[in-house]
């Protein structure tokens, strides 16, 4: 029998039930509930932006705005040099992404496919940095970027964007699944293992480079403590940590043009989302719990 | 390896089987060597560079100079340390009260919904991605004396809180925010593993006479049990290291009631500029999470993590 749904902890029989009803309405409210205190902050930051100084200081706040002040978002782009600080920002996911693609893409492979010897030991040597807190080695971190004198320039965050064992996991975790017929076939058709890399293993990874890429692209982007570390010019600063120096510690800038700077900064990430939710909720299930 | 291995179609010749291991190999090799000069230079220096570091007193200018156990002593004279310890622990277990059964309760409220469970799921995990700054600034429009929080608790009747700048409120505040803002990554983990329970196993519970409670309580629960440890000890390691809200919101005040261990490490190097403190409290740290990360190994393993 194919009833209209599958049943889940309750069934259908539960429904009938008029004491059961009235908890299933109070589960519904409180979800109901938590749904609007997740929009609620979002969407008050998003109509902040819109209003007059004056009324994001009234109190009690208001939701809405009472009137529309477009204006705010042409005065809160030109507050900052948003472009500048955007593209440094861009230029880190870029460099980070070729680097995570390229030199983790390569190394999963040979894990993968390859069968070298001593596989083994070579896996747990990468993976055994999972398990090391990152804070521990903070600032030792600081001092070698120092040492290899990469402060203050692009190359501090490519080069070690090789460095994640997650993505390394990830990456290996997707070559498992492809079939070892179809590399097989790659060389007795005479193609090397750096042409099976490239023409056989990066083409058939393009949904893996989506889900990482949205991984890189989000701790690019989120990302502020570390690059005001690593970073000490305008030219260089990232949009996250330009927002934190200037607009969250800022003393002097009016509420309302504060929140639409914010919103320009929360908006590209949430759209993104909305548009590849399918490829962040399955990095989420690949990832499991190591996110 | 989980792949079959097929037998190899290919009839080996002899100049084939007379290549050197490392010959055939040398691809393979090759491929792993960019990622391990990596690794090496920017996991594995840093880390024993930061033991080796705790011994030294670190000046750019000078150049570094031997101290012995110098950096150690400086810690454990320090007052703010044994502070520090007991905010972190008092951070990581408000994120437990607060913030541990949240998304557990929610998954399982969320997994029962017929409709609108896409759209849920989506509205939960959009805080996720709001940029931790953005979060700073809007969270402490919430917080403010005269924003909307302590509007409603007017309106009602209720006195209002300083919830930053009062010292028994400031920690609290945090880990709301921060519950608010992580609750859904964890949700979505557990609705995943809480729909994967095979359906008839409520069936046959419920033939047996077992009410909704003890459905959850006997079923859901238990099935999930091994996430709900290693989401738990996750939570701990990452609770443990946290101080970006801490330093962004209050810079570990007010009187140093949010100065979180990891805050320490990280005043020590840019206020003071002792890196050789720091990387001594840094090894201090690691001695003492190692413990949990060996646990967490062991989870993972057992758990078929895939590590």
């Amino acid at each position: 029998m194919k009833k209209g749904f599958e049943r889940g902890i309750l069934s259908s029989y539960d429904y009938k039930k008029k004491g059961n009803w009235i908890g299933f309405s109070m589960m519904i409210v409180v979800v109901a509930a938590m749904v609007a205190s997740m929009l609620y902050p979002i969407l008050s930051a998003l109509f902040n932006g819109f209003k007059a100084n004056t009324e994001v200081n009234s109190f009690p706040p208001r939701f809405l705005p009472s009137e529309w002040h477009f204006g705010n978002w042409g005065e809160a782009w030109s507050y900052i040099e948003l472009p500048q600080f955007l593209k440094n920002t861009l230029m880190i996911f870029g460099g980070n992404m070729v680097v995570t693609v390229l030199v983790l893409g390569m190394a999963a492979f040979s894990l993968s496919k390859l069968n070298v010897p001593y596989q083994k030991g070579i896996y747990f040597f990468f993976m055994i940095t999972l398990f090391i807190p990152p804070s521990t080695y903070l600032i030792p971190n600081f001092l070698n970027l120092r040492d290899l004198g990469l402060l203050n320039s692009f190359a501090a965050f490519w080069l070690p964007a090789g460095a994640s064992a997650f993505f390394l996991l990830l990456l290996k975790n997707f070559f498992d699944g492809i079939h070892y017929e179809m590399i097989e076939a790659a060389r007795i058709d005479g193609a090397s293992d750096w042409q099976t890399f490239i023409r056989i293993a990066v083409p058939l990874s393009i949904p893996i480079f989506a889900t990482l890429a949205i991984f890189v692209f989000s701790t690019a982007w989120n990302e502020w403590f570390w690059p005001s570390l690593v970073m000490h010019s305008d030219s260089k600063y990232p949009l996250a940590t330009a927002i934190y120096k200037y607009v969250i510690s800022a003393r002097r800038l009016d509420l309302n043009i504060r929140f639409a700077i914010l919103s320009m900064v929360m908006l590209p990430p949430i759209v993104i989302f909305l548009l590849f939710q399918k490829f962040i909720m399955r990095g989420l299930h690949i990832g499991g719990v190591k996110g | 390896m989980n792949q079959p291995v097929a037998p190899n179609p290919i009839p080996l010749d002899a100049s084939y089987r007379k290549t050197p291991k490392w010959r055939k190999h040398i691809w393979g090799y090759l491929f792993l060597l960019p990622a391990a000069v990596i690794f090496i230079m920017f996991l594995w220096v840093p880390i024993v560079k930061g033991m080796f570091y705790s011994f030294y007193d670190i000046d750019f200018v000078k150049g570094n100079t031997f101290v012995g156990f110098d950096n150690y002593r400086t810690v454990f004279d320090d007052g703010d340390v044994w502070i520090a310890v007991k905010n972190t622990l008092y951070y990581m277990f408000l994120c437990i009260v607060i913030g541990f059964w949240v998304p557990i309760l929610f998954a399982i409220a969320i997994s029962e919904l017929r409709r609108f469970q896409g759209f849920v799921r989506v509205a939960a995990y959009l805080p996720n991605v709001v940029p931790a700054v953005v979060l700073y600034g809007l969270w402490r429009w919430f917080y403010d004396p005269v924003g909307p929080i302590n509007g409603f608790l007017t309106q009602t009747g209720a006195e209002s809180i300083s919830f930053l700048t009062d010292r028994a409120w400031s920690m609290i505040s945090l880990v709301l925010m921060e519950t608010w803002q992580q609750f859904g990554s964890a949700m979505l983990i557990y609705l995943a593993a809480v729909l994967s329970i095979p359906k008839d196993w409520y069936e046959a519970a419920e033939i047996d006479g077992a009410g909704i409670f003890r459905r959850i309580w006997h079923i859901t629960l238990p099935s999930i049990r091994g996430l709900i440890l290693l989401l738990f000890l996750l939570q701990l390691i990452g609770t443990s290291q946290g101080f970006q809200s801490q330093l962004a919101l209050l810079d570990g005040g007010p009187n140093k009631a949010t100065l979180t261990y990891a805050l320490l490490i990280v005043k020590y190097a840019t206020a003071k500029l002792d890196y050789g403190v720091a990387s001594a409290l840094g090894v201090l740290m690691f001695l003492v999470l190692g413990g949990l990360a060996v646990l967490q190994y062991r989870l993972n393993n057992k758990g078929g993590a895939g590590v």
